[in-house]
């Protein structure tokens, strides 16, 4: 063939013209990236020093055009570049966080670090998956030699890291030291676009004036997912995104399991000396919900409400997502319903509810997602539900499955109007639970509040191996509620214990008399879900009282009471899932739980450790002298089978937390 | 497009004149889509694939240092979303790719003979088929290609003296059953 033949052929394939509306979307597209690229640049100069440098006279810019979202697509936009220049957002991110974080952290992560961590690399690998463009900063990188660290007026040494992708740089994180020009302190502190609800720890109280102690159960573990999301990029955590709770319940602990379902849980109390206060002790009540065999699932009416925004464009999420709802596929019976929703501009239904047995079209409708639009969260939501409640089985698990990145900006964004109404439609039989993807724009407390009146969970899922966790191994208890508005009662012992505090649950603290009041609502418990709730209590008689006694009150010694071997009393309150009435559980919290041995104590143990780790991650007000160091030698010796590497993931994430915090404050 | 002007609206695209780049994507977007069907030989893909790559060019403009001519430097920001795109679409098959409007019209001895020319050019190696593409269907110089591929003059003609083997093949197996 010559070349002129090669030449007449391809020159004469017929080009079927573009499509005018492809052509204006692309450009719209486009122009919403080209806006968003200019206000990153701006705002996140410090991530883009190379960058700032080369192109800076956009630095003189002032103010720019907001974007405009109604008008096109436009978060998609800041999606896809963040996949187009993964590297240099890495960057970016990290440094951002890390402004938000409070203090300012400059990091450097060892290449011991990286190379530990699999969260990390699961990222960068993901990252790399889709790292189509042309990523110009790494170029850059590669080609300016590493310069000696320079110092700044002040004085202090400002290092960068950049991970470059596995692709393009081995793996191995290349640091950069930029010159003292491109660090522009930022200009304001409050940029994290991920929202938490800021809440004080639950403080220390005096048994003599508050002697019981009432809170609601919760499974949430989305907060487990943030922090270790922050962790891997080299940040601390903001301290309102830690939940205690949720860090705790993020792992199965191997509690002795409930016989019957007609008494839909376990529970185990131990009682373990404090290890961060001498002579403190440390209530641990464990529940543990009764696991449905396979053969007794009941049949699921599932809804996906998948959130197909602009922002969704975006490695970690949409494909994530994708793929999370296929590994749920999986779980599921063929006689059970999958329906799917989107929502973006305008809220759609993308397939009609169908048997999981033509598992083919359900797939087809997942592949067939693009990211797109702006959200409108809440006419999706009532889409949702109307395919739920048109396939409603009363033997069914019916459930809306919202899958997001954050917030409903269009639709009902009064969020009081949408709690009654997920609360309303959950008095139908529909619950709904919320998973959340990816960061920067994660709206957590909405996210918390939905599931929470919807009967369900929230969780955050950052990798393919955390939606297996949620969606696969904990399928059916976030499907299958056992038990509904479990509520826990402390009755504690005033002849015993002086001092009392919760560590944790502050958002699910209840009124004393809500706890035998039926109509108040409190969280709910599936399928094989344990939850832990530990209280650290100072005995009577000892040194570390916190709240000084009343000169008034008597302190006689008491004589003998009939109760003078139990610290406590604990009360649980639950409502099998179709029932209106509650039924109580007591148990007393003796001194002879103290001398718990095997398995129970090394659950208390593991409990215990990530009690500490969250309370130091939230600055470590109760835990005196306690270090990370102390957090890691305490999990190393009750890590168990740990079969999916979980425990060991978290001593990691302990060893990263020590690192983010040694270096110096700004 | 006169050069100057060009070059103008570049400038002042990078410096984020938002109209600029505006004026910089209509002016383009045709040559990018024409690039992006010549490599996946469907209208869908390369409506997809353009609007990606417009997306890219959003971001990567701050990149470009006038060391080539624009459209050189277009090329491999659209030749690699589109591999990519494709290297999705094989993961995830729906169809056979081929747009049904275009591929079913009746056609001509030679029309067919230049459609397996052309199927058998998409089944080349990609780098491979991107010389070819580039220096035959877009016109370039060997050193021009070699500049939008990033590499040397050298491997550009050895890429293109491979895929001319390759597709001689498929002519003398014509010419025997022929």
């Amino acid at each position: 063939m010559d070349e002129r033949q090669l030449k007449e052929i391809l020159g004469a394939e017929a080009v079927p013209p573009a499509d005018e509306n492809a052509r204006k979307q692309a450009i719209n597209l486009a122009l919403a990236a080209f806006d968003e690229a200019r206000r990153e640049t701006r705002k996140k100069r410090q991530g883009f020093g190379l960058l700032g440098r080369l192109i800076g006279r956009d630095r003189k810019r002032s103010k720019g055009r907001p974007m405009r979202k109604s008008l096109v697509l436009g978060g998609s936009a800041a999606a896809l570049l963040m996949m187009v220049a993964t590297a240099s957002v890495f960057t970016a991110r990290s440094w951002l966080d890390a402004q938000r974080a409070g203090p300012q952290r400059v990091l450097m992560l060892d290449k011991a670090d990286a190379g530990r961590d699999p969260g990390e690399k699961r990222e960068r690998e993901f990252a790399a998956a889709e790292q189509a463009a042309p990523a110009p900063t790494i170029a850059e990188t590669k080609r300016k030699p590493a310069k000696q660290p320079s110092v700044d007026a002040r004085g202090q040494l400002e290092l960068q890291y950049r991970l470059s992708s596995p692709m393009q740089g081995g793996g191995v994180p290349i640091l950069v030291v930029p010159s003292p020009g491109d660090v522009v302190p930022p200009h304001y502190q409050d940029v994290g676009r991920d929202q938490f609800q800021s809440v004080e720890q639950n403080p220390v109280k005096r048994v003599a004036e508050d002697p019981v102690s009432t809170f609601s159960i919760d499974v949430d573990t989305a907060s487990y997912a943030f922090v270790r999301r922050q962790l891997n990029h080299g940040v601390l955590p903001q301290k309102d995104a830690v939940r205690i709770e949720e860090l705790i319940n993020y792992f199965t602990y191997a509690y002795p399991l409930p016989e019957a379902r007609e008494r839909p849980f376990e529970t185990t109390v131990s009682v373990t000396p404090s290890p961060w206060k001498d002579g403190n002790k440390l209530i641990h009540i464990g529940i543990k919900g009764y696991d449905i065999e396979p053969a007794e699932k009941p049949r699921s009416n599932l809804v996906f409400l998948l959130d197909v925004s602009g922002s969704m464009n975006a490695p970690d999420k949409l494909p994530l997502m994708v793929n999370s709802m296929k590994l749920l596929l999986d779980t599921l019976g063929p006689e059970d319903t999958v329906a799917i929703v989107v929502y973006a501009g305008a809220a759609g239904t993308v397939l009609e509810p169908t048997k999981v047995a033509e598992k083919n079209k359900i797939l087809a409708a997942l592949d067939r997602l693009q990211a797109g639009g702006s959200t409108a969260g809440a006419e999706g939501i009532r889409q949702a539900y109307a395919l739920a409640e048109a396939s409603l089985d009363d033997k069914a698990v019916n459930r809306v499955i919202l899958a997001t990145d954050g917030d409903f900006n269009v639709g009902i964004t009064n969020r009081e109007e949408l709690k009654d109404f997920i609360e309303r439609k959950r008095d139908t039989g529909v619950f709904l639970s919320v998973l959340g993807f990816g960061q920067g724009n994660l709206n957590d407390h909405l996210m918390q509040t939905l599931a929470q009146n919807g009967n369900g969970v929230a969780a955050h899922i950052d990798t393919l191996n955390e939606a297996r966790k949620v969606l696969v191994e904990e399928a059916s208890s976030a499907l299958f509620p056992i038990a509904k508005d479990v509520k826990i009662q402390v009755d504690f012992n005033p002849r015993k214990v002086a001092e009392y505090r919760l560590i944790g649950y502050e958002t699910r603290a209840l009124a004393r008399e809500d706890f035998s009041n039926d109509q108040v609502d409190a969280g709910d418990i599936g399928a094989g879900h344990t939850v832990t709730a530990i209280y650290e209590i100072t005995p009577v008689g000892s040194e570390n009282r916190m709240i000084e006694p009343s000169r008034y009150e008597t302190t006689a010694a008491v004589s003998e009471t009939p109760f003078a071997d139990e610290y406590a009393f604990l009360k649980i309150r639950y409502k099998l899932p179709d029932q209106d009435r509650s039924t109580l559980i007591t148990t007393p919290v003796t001194l002879a739980q103290e001398s718990a041995t095997g398995a129970s104590a090394r659950e208390a143990q593991w409990a215990t450790a990530v009690a500490a780790f969250g309370q130091l991650l939230k600055g470590g007000k109760y835990t005196g002298a306690y270090t990370y160091d102390d957090v890691i030698a305490l999990a190393q010796g009750a890590k168990g089978d740990d079969r999916f590497g979980y425990r060991a993931e978290f001593i990691n994430l302990v060893r990263l937390a020590r690192t983010a915090s040694a270096l110096p404050k700004n | 497009m006169t050069e100057t002007s060009e070059t103008d609206l570049i400038e002042r695209a990078q410096r984020g004149d938002r109209s600029a780049f505006e004026a910089l994507l209509r002016s383009h977007y045709d040559a990018m889509y024409r690039m992006a069907y010549k490599w996946c030989g469907n209208r869908e893909d390369a409506q997809d694939i353009t609007q990606t790559a417009c997306i890219k060019l959003a971001r990567s403009l701050a990149s470009f240092r006038f060391q080539s001519a624009f459209l050189t430097w277009l090329y491999p920001l659209v030749i690699n979303t589109a591999k990519d795109w494709m290297r999705a679409r094989a993961r995830h098959p729906a169809g056979d790719g081929k747009d049904p409007d275009y591929a079913q019209e009746p056609v001509a001895e030679q029309k067919v003979y230049a459609g397996q020319v052309l199927d058998r050019i998409r089944a080349l190696p990609e780098r491979e088929r991107e010389a070819i593409y580039l220096v035959f269907s877009e016109g370039l110089s060997h050193r021009e290609a070699a500049q939008a591929m990033a590499c040397r003059e050298s491997t550009v003609s050895w890429y293109i003296h491979e895929a001319r083997k390759k597709l001689r093949s498929l002519r003398e197996r014509e010419a025997r059953h022929g």
